[in-house]
């Protein structure tokens, strides 16, 4: 048991340096900090609260650039599309798989170097939505905690999809291809013909990651709702319903938990054919 | 006595392709024995086997007494492998991948360190130690899958085509470290160029379908026959058809 921690440290820390040693990794970096300067840029440049015709406050301007669901589903998907179909697709399973270390100990350790890469990134934005807040507002909502938190456990659920996708596909392409359009059209689909049917759907993955900007005590239908004006979108926003950040929190956990398992399961009957 | 390696009846199915066929094999202790065949004879299945990196249709394989189907991390702490042309992590140098490959199986801080230095020096590639193994031509990644193979100084070495992708200086030093470790290693391995079994191996197993043709050193197999291995090769996987 102790030696097959040891074994998951050497994985998860061997693993971490090959993700920061691809180009991808600084890329995603790179655009995170451009999308993060943007957002505030626009919140500021067009002067939204205005717009929308209600009051600015911290709490508002957090929740606009502090929504760091795609952010999120983005990274996580990058670093862990290839991380378990790479080693069958690129051969170095030849190199890692004949070495006396058990698969679900590989699988984790790759799972943990991805979510600290993904982890990262989200970091990174919110210390620089914190720093842009302390810079208007002399002030930092302490809401934005459980959005980071939020979103971590949306990371973790989309890495866990990722991995779901790379133990089944040849290719490590096709999983990131997979766990994008999971992500961002089947399931959108699904949640938006739940909420047209008037449920709820609180047990949706990305609804519960939209939790990430329901934490600061504003409703979204509050702060987006002007958004948009009379016209269909404007509707559809004044329906938008702000999920529990407590309960989608543990939906996210119960979906990284279940697909994480069932990734390690589908890793370790696969064969190096 | 155990011996090295025991592969009891193995067969292996590709959907309805029988690719082993109840392949029974047994090498001793510090034997060197080459598995040959055609293309598409079963080497690399049953090597993918002992390897763990294939589940066998039915039957067993046994590696050092341990049974590799059912306690795979502890057979595999005996062994050193190449198998088919195995890729490294472009991102990482050789010092690195070997530090990684190395302490997965339990080497560490300056043993760990002299081991690596001594195997890159074996493989000649010291001088390529802290270079990013993207750069590295087919035959270089060759010299390093047999370095991580020797690493840990295993007593049994399983090699899939070894020479594979070496220049001709590459696989005279290839077959020397080959001749070298069958003094005090047990080495099996896969091969279809007979000209470089003869030089590194003192007994054969010839495999055609999935099936064992014959199991016997060369001296023998040529007083047998009256030819050379080729000639058996021929005759063998001949009739095999």
């Amino acid at each position: 048991m102790n030696a097959e921690f040891e074994k998951l440290k050497i994985v998860s820390k061997y693993e971490l340096l090959k993700q920061f040693r691809r180009k991808r990794f600084y890329g995603a970096l790179v655009i995170t900090i451009f999308a993060q300067i943007l957002m505030i840029a626009l919140y500021k440049g067009l002067d939204l609260p205005r717009q929308m015709g209600i009051p600015d406050k911290p709490e508002l301007f957090a929740i606009f650039i502090t929504s760091m669901g795609t952010i999120a589903i983005l990274g996580a998907v990058f670093f862990a599309g290839d991380a378990i179909a790479s080693e069958f697709e690129h051969k170095t399973g030849y190199l890692l798989f004949v070495n006396p270390v058990k698969r679900i100990t590989l699988v984790v350790g790759k799972y943990i170097a991805c979510f600290i890469a993904t982890a990262v990134i989200l970091i990174l934005a919110y210390m620089i939505s914190a720093v842009a807040l302390l810079g208007f507002y002399r002030q930092i909502p302490s809401g934005i905690l459980g959005s980071l938190a939020i979103a971590l456990m949306l990371a973790c659920c989309v890495l866990s999809m990722a991995f779901v996708y790379s133990s089944l596909l040849k290719g490590s392409m096709g999983a990131t291809i997979a766990t994008l359009l999971t992500f961002m059209l089947i399931i959108p689909i699904i949640q938006a013909g739940l909420s047209y049917a008037g449920y709820e759907p609180w047990f949706m993955p990305e609804y519960a990651g939209d939790a990430v900007a329901s934490t600061y005590g504003i409703s979204l239908q509050q702060a987006f709702g002007g958004m948009f004006g009379g016209g269909p979108m404007g509707r559809m926003a004044r329906m938008m319903r702000t999920p529990d950040p407590t309960l989608s929190f543990l939906v996210l956990s119960g979906y990284a938990v279940i697909l994480f398992q069932l990734s390690i399961w589908m890793a370790k009957r696969r064969e190096m054919l | 006595m155990t011996e090295a390696i025991a592969i009891k009846d193995l067969s292996r199915y590709y959907n309805n392709f029988l690719a082993l066929d109840n392949l029974y094999l047994k090498v001793k202790r510090n034997e060197d024995v080459a598995l040959v065949g055609p293309n598409g004879a079963g080497k690399t299945t049953a090597l993918k086997i002992l390897c763990g990196l294939l589940r066998p249709s039915s039957g067993t394989a046994y590696i050092n007494g341990v049974n590799v189907i059912e306690e795979r991390e502890r057979a595999l702490s005996e062994v050193g492998a190449i198998v088919e042309t195995p890729e490294f992590y472009p991102f990482l140098t050789p010092n690195e991948t070997l530090s990684y490959l190395g302490r997965l199986r339990g080497m560490d801080g300056h043993e760990l360190k002299s081991r690596i230095n001594e195997v890159l020096k074996l493989v000649k590639l010291d001088e390529w130690a802290d270079i990013r193994i993207e750069k590295f031509s087919r035959g270089m990644k060759q010299r390093l899958a047999l370095a991580q193979a020797m690493l840990h100084d295993p007593p049994i070495l399983i090699l899939d085509e070894p020479t594979l992708g070496l220049d001709p200086r590459g696989m005279v030093e290839m077959r020397e470290v080959l001749k070298k470790a069958r003094k005090e290693k047990t080495v099996f391995f896969a091969s279809h160029l007979l000209a470089e079994v003869t030089k590194v191996c003192d007994k054969v197993a010839l495999i055609d379908h999935g099936r064992l043709l014959v199991y016997d050193s060369i001296a023998r197999l040529k007083r047998k026959y009256r030819t050379s291995l080729e000639g058996v090769y021929l005759k063998l996987t001949e009739e095999a058809i």
